[in-house]
């Protein structure tokens, strides 16, 4: 029950990244990635307080998802 | 049938229990501080490792945030309960900065303030745990009952069912399971945090640390974390480590302690000067790897795995476990008779050791035709104390026209029971009995030498070990008792409701609007429903404990990146202008810290942020008038004729921060808005001499201290400039403040008397509307500078809901200040205070313990010294950040009645215009 | 079936991050720039680089919606000042992939330096552009001498040296 039900959502999540394969996105096809409303935490300042009243009520084990990647590739 | 039962799970059939008294004691509420259950005990700060910032660079930012929590009532079935729900009030600040190039740091600081009822524990509804408060007498302190509800007895049928009596007689089996409420005085918890990181190309690293500090909980945190892009930054791996280090000194709950069975934390309790003190350390390990990838041209998926290994004290020190112990011999399975079950209170067990992994995924998602986002979120967390957890979410990210972005979401919660939560434990021996050796007699003990054993024969004759008879009435013989078996007890056992199987839905809105200036502001609401049936596979069983709550917060947010590229902008076509241009004119402005409305904005449109910090303290010696008071004195002449004296502070120290927004609309007026929130805390001492204590009716004695905080009022103003040549300035502030600080706050109840209203100087408002008028003149010549302001405030109503009103205040003082850089000011003030005593009194019941209490003892007459630095930063990107600090120190006090002498009060400021 | 799936997907990830090391293009040192086919933002067509040998040639390749990119543009508009008579040529080559986000954007912030278009994208790829923003100065003779990625404040100092140093040398 525990793990397996990770797994199914996961990979029915993942299932459109193995459908669009390693689909080269090129460094200027990136506007829409680059929206802040793209990124992976489109609210940060709500985040941690959310986290905060959610640990405080709810038991689960928490882990920041908002640690970067995707955006606007630029360097 | 050694084994505990899980009561309230058991199924039962409706069978026709016979009819009997069973007289339920009752009980007060409970708890010192409670603050360890909302905040450290189930999520540690530290655990949250700080977000490498990601590809998409942040930018430098300062934000500040208000929150307010708030729950809906528990389901207390027939009690009318007048205990408020939990309440939390917090406030954040935020920023990020550049330090040079690819060196970023970045602070954070919390404060959050709470208070209302809390379960303690969870019992059969039966026990009638919840019981309402009865009011004092009018002579006011009155001890009402005595024993507590935690301790109590329970009718139980012979399958071990709760049974209630009915009026017309008999008994029914009642299965309902009820949580048992306490109320709290309100607690505050800091939090601050730091992140330094430093950024390649295609990677990143930052080190974070923190610490979180309330008075019973303590918890510092170091992490690092990093980052690698791979694939043109298509793929980004993440990884990050933690280490938290906790501790609790909880002040076990005076009221409760006699009734709380801590025998299985005998070695971690300390006692001192009458309260019991329970000690615990804990360590967290925590590791994480994530990955993200981009999937297409709007569309990316992240993935994360994390551990966490805790180790150590893990209970909530405040949570105890209902334990009904049943007499065997009452046990006859088959018959009709009822049993009589001792409820007795345990504190927690909980494991010593945790372990939870946790795999989340998020998928992002671009619409295109509308430009919205969807995000997707799901987790999942299992741990070794059989909680799984499945957390479901989706946010819709709309952006609209003119800045506007709206964002509903939706979340859906569910997490298994843990394998030690129990709603209250049945155990199948008696808690205490007497004492019998291997042969079967009883045994008797001398209460002074309880490791001589006696026993007695058939003529009720005592003999010794050795058969000897001895003289009973030279020996103050008692039966031995021996304490229930713990180890027929689970090892660990919580009835925590936070660790039950339960689900839960929220759904919110946030909503954003961004202005051209690089201003952005956000308000957000959430609506949160626990529900056990809600649960995954359904099966929650502790709907007793389903509640709801709200969460609504409001931020600004200044970007200074945006703020700098606009005056870059402006300036696009002064292509010398490297340091985006003067701002202000050094020494113009300054003016030191301590003083408020001194700063007007020159130019139509423009837009001022800043926060100010005040802090002051008074500690010391007590005064009456100028000299110093005995405590004889105060004892005597202090309080009241019919009411002597018996405690007084011993300090207390005030904290409030203060958003200040300014905005100037046309060059001569200047529009302000300026929340505040408060913080304080005072330590009392009995005083010498004190009338001694009337038995039966206990004194509160801020043992630890007590705190409050939370929103203190608002401030409207005006600043109308009224005449200027070069050098000189004059202008006029014409401000109200609003009542939003609360002046009802009230100590929780103790030793089942009620706590009552606080002190005057610790509730968070005036709770009047006030008129704030001032004046200011301010001169500059070269690097001098100086200024003169009065300043009033004018209670414009008679009295607050609690029945008084503060006094009037008036304050002039002058300064004079040198430029001694180009960036940095030194200044000296001289202020002069009066301020008037408390006019009316508390309309509500106050402990009236010591001069603090008494309207008279209030207001008086200050001199004071203020020193002072201005600094500014002149050019680069941080210029047009304005810092100033200042120290006032007293000079001489002359007070009304009597008072705690004041040390000082610092003043420090931050603002930034553009 | 599930582990089949999640063995499936772990391989597609390997071999995404496998395949696509970037194809940088060797052009810093004594090589010339590829040939590029641009326009002006009113349609007409742009000279070759070959027109502008015996000046220093700032290209820079931006888009409306990259923060660092926008943060570079002060700094053009000032190389552009500064340099513009000393023999410097900024060019901003644009990459959105709607030209009417770039014009939007630079209706709200005109600049002093010429603004080009690659429709195709060819040039952006012949010249191995892998990041936001990418800049190639080419020297007097035409060669490209430095390529730099992104847009740091304290690097752009040393992109002027790099650039005055350019400007005094011979062809």
């Amino acid at each position: 029950m525990k793990v397996t039900h990770f797994i199914v959502i996961s990979i029915i999540l993942f299932s459109g990244a193995t459908l669009s394969g390693c689909a080269q996105i090129a460094p200027w096809e990136r506007g829409n990635l680059a929206k802040s409303h793209m990124a992976l935490d489109p609210n940060p300042l709500q985040s941690s307080i959310r986290g905060h009243i959610y640990g405080s009520r709810e038991a689960a084990a928490s882990i920041n998802s908002a640690g970067g990647g995707g955006g606007c590739g630029c360097f | 049938m050694n084994a505990p039962h899980s009561a309230g799970l058991a199924q039962h059939s409706v069978d026709n229990p016979e009819s009997r008294d069973s007289k339920v004691s009752l009980t007060s509420s409970r708890k010192t501080t409670l603050q360890a259950l909302t905040s450290a005990a189930l999520v540690l700060p530290g655990l949250l490792l700080s977000p490498a910032q990601g590809a998409s660079p942040s930018n430098d930012s300062v934000s500040f945030q208000y929150n307010r929590y708030q729950e809906g009532k528990r389901n207390l079935y027939n009690v009318h309960s007048n205990l408020k729900p939990i309440m939390v009030d917090v406030v954040h600040g935020s920023g990020n900065f550049t330090f040079y190039d690819r060196v970023k740091f970045s602070f954070s600081y919390t404060q959050d303030t709470w208070s209302g009822a809390t379960p303690v524990t969870t019992a059969p509804l039966v026990a009638n745990g919840n019981r309402p408060i009865l009011q004092d007498s009018p002579q006011g302190v009155i001890t009402v009952g005595a024993s507590p509800l935690v301790q109590t007895q329970v009718l139980l049928d012979q399958n071990l069912n709760p049974l209630r009596l009915i009026p017309e007689g008999g008994k029914v089996i009642d299965p309902r399971t009820v949580l048992i409420l306490s109320s709290a005085s309100p607690e505050t918890r800091n939090q601050a945090n730091f992140r330094l990181g430093y950024e390649w190309n295609e990677a990143a690293v930052n080190a974070g640390g923190g610490f979180s500090l309330e008075n019973d909980y303590k918890s510092s945190y170091g992490n690092i974390s990093g980052r690698l892009d791979f694939n043109q930054k298509l793929t980004s791996l993440k990884f990050g480590a933690g280490y938290t280090s906790s501790e609790t000194s909880a002040i076990l709950d005076p009221d409760l302690l006699p009734y709380v069975t801590r025998t299985a934390y005998a070695n971690q309790i300390e006692r001192r000067s009458g309260s019991e003190i329970l000690r615990g350390d804990r360590q967290d390990w925590t590791a994480n790897l994530g990955l993200t990838q981009v999937l297409g041209k709007g569309s990316l998926i992240d993935t994360n795995i994390g551990y966490t290994h805790s180790s150590g004290f893990m209970e909530n020190p405040y949570k105890v476990m209902t334990v009904i112990f049943i007499n065997p011999d009452t046990l006859n399975p088959g018959s009709n008779s009822s049993i009589t079950g001792d409820a007795r209170a345990l504190l927690e067990q909980r494991p010593n050791i945790r372990n939870q992994l946790a795999l989340s995924s998020k998928y992002v998602q671009h619409i295109s035709p509308v430009d919205a986002a969807l995000h997707l979120n799901y987790q999942f967390s299992f741990d070794d104390w059989g909680v799984n957890a499945h957390t479901f979410e989706a946010d819709w990210v709309q952006p609209l026209s003119h800045g506007w972005t709206i964002t509903p979401r939706i979340r859906y919660y569910s997490q298994d029971s843990a394998d030690f939560y129990q709603p209250y434990l049945i155990s199948n021996q008696a808690f205490r009995k007497t004492a019998i050796d291997a042969s079967g007699r009883q045994v008797w003990v001398d209460v002074n030498d309880p490791n001589q054993q006696f026993f007695r024969n058939g003529n009720d004759n005592f003999f010794d070990a050795n058969g000897n008879l001895v003289d009973a009435t030279e020996l103050n013989l008692r039966p031995q008792l021996v304490s229930f078996d713990a180890a027929k007890l689970p090892q660990n056992f919580s009835s925590d409701h936070r660790l039950s199987g339960f689900g839960s839905l929220s759904g919110g809105v946030v909503l954003n609007k961004r202005f051209t200036k690089g201003v952005e502001l956000e308000a957000a609401f959430e609506y949160y429903a626990r529900a056990s049936s809600l649960k995954l596979g359904g099966n929650g069983q502790s709907s007793f404990a389903d509640f709801d709550f709200y969460v609504a917060n409001a931020a600004i947010k200044v970007d200074m990146e945006a703020i700098n590229s606009r005056m870059n902008k402006e300036t696009g076509h002064n292509h010398a202008n490297h340091d985006h241009g003067p701002r202000h004119a050094h020494g113009a402005h300054s003016v030191p810290a301590g003083i408020m409305f001194g700063h007007m904005l020159d130019n139509p449109g423009e837009l001022m942020v800043g926060y100010r910090f005040m802090y002051s303290r008074q500690a010391g010696d007590m005064l009456r008038g100028a000299h110093q008071a005995s405590d004889l004195s105060i004892v005597n002449e202090g309080c009241s004729d019919i009411t002597l004296c018996r405690f007084t502070h011993t300090e207390m120290n005030m904290k409030m921060h203060m958003l200040d927004i300014m905005y100037a609309p046309t060059r001569w007026l200047n529009l302000m808005i300026m929340p505040q929130f408060m913080d304080m805390d005072m330590n009392l001492r009995q005083l010498e001499g004190r009338p001694p204590p009337v038995p039966g009716v206990h004194e509160h004695t801020g043992t630890g201290g007590h705190t409050t905080g939370g929103v203190g009022d608002t401030i409207l103003s005006s600043l109308i400039k009224l005449y200027e040549i070069p050098g000189h300035r004059l202008h006029a502030g014409l401000g109200i403040s609003a009542p939003t600080g609360k002046v009802d706050l009230k100590m929780r109840r103790m030793f089942q008397v009620d706590g009552g209203l606080f002190h005057f100087d610790m509730q968070l408002g005036s709770g009047t509307w006030d008129f704030l008028p001032n004046l200011t003149y301010a001169g500059t010549s070269d690097r001098w500078y100086w200024g003169a302001q009065l300043y009033g405030v004018k209670r414009m109503e008679r009295s607050n809901e609690s029945g008084y009103r503060l006094g009037d205040i008036f304050q002039a003082s002058t300064w004079g200040g040198y430029q001694l850089s180009n960036w940095l000011a030194a200044s000296v003030r001289g202020i002069y205070t009066f301020r008037d005593r408390i006019h009316g009194d508390f309309n509500e019941f106050n402990a009236r313990i010591g001069p603090m209490d008494f309207p008279a003892n209030h207001g008086g007459q200050y001199w004071d010294i203020g020193i002072g630095v201005n600094a500014s930063v002149p050019s680069g990107k941080f210029s047009g950040n304005h810092f100033a600090f200042e120290w006032v120190q007293p000079l001489r006090d002359d007070v009304n009645g009597f008072q705690l002498e004041r040390e000082g009060a610092l003043s420090a400021t931050w603002h930034y215009s553009f | 079936m599930i582990k089949q799936a999640n063995l499936l997907f772990a391989a597609s990830l390997m071999f995404c991050l496998s395949v696509v090391s970037p194809v940088r293009a060797h052009l810093e040192g004594n090589t010339p720039p590829p040939h590029c086919q641009l326009s002006f933002l009113d349609g007409k067509l742009a000279e070759g680089w070959e027109a502008m040998k015996g000046e220093v040639v700032y290209v820079d390749f931006w888009a409306s919606w990259c923060p660092p990119c926008v943060k570079s543009f002060p700094f053009m508009s000032q190389l552009t000042h500064e340099f513009k008579d000393k023999g410097l040529k900024v060019i901003a080559i644009n990459l959105d992939e709607s030209v009417e986000d770039a014009k939007e954007f630079l209706a709200k912030r005109p600049v002093n330096f010429p603004i080009l278009i690659d429709a195709s994208k060819q040039c952006a790829q012949d010249f191995g552009v892998i990041a936001m923003p990418s800049t190639y100065i080419i020297d007097k003779k035409g060669f490209v001498r430095h390529i730099h990625r992104g847009f740091r404040t304290g690097e752009a100092e040393e992109l002027r040296r790099l650039i005055e140093q350019l400007l005094i040398e011979e062809i």
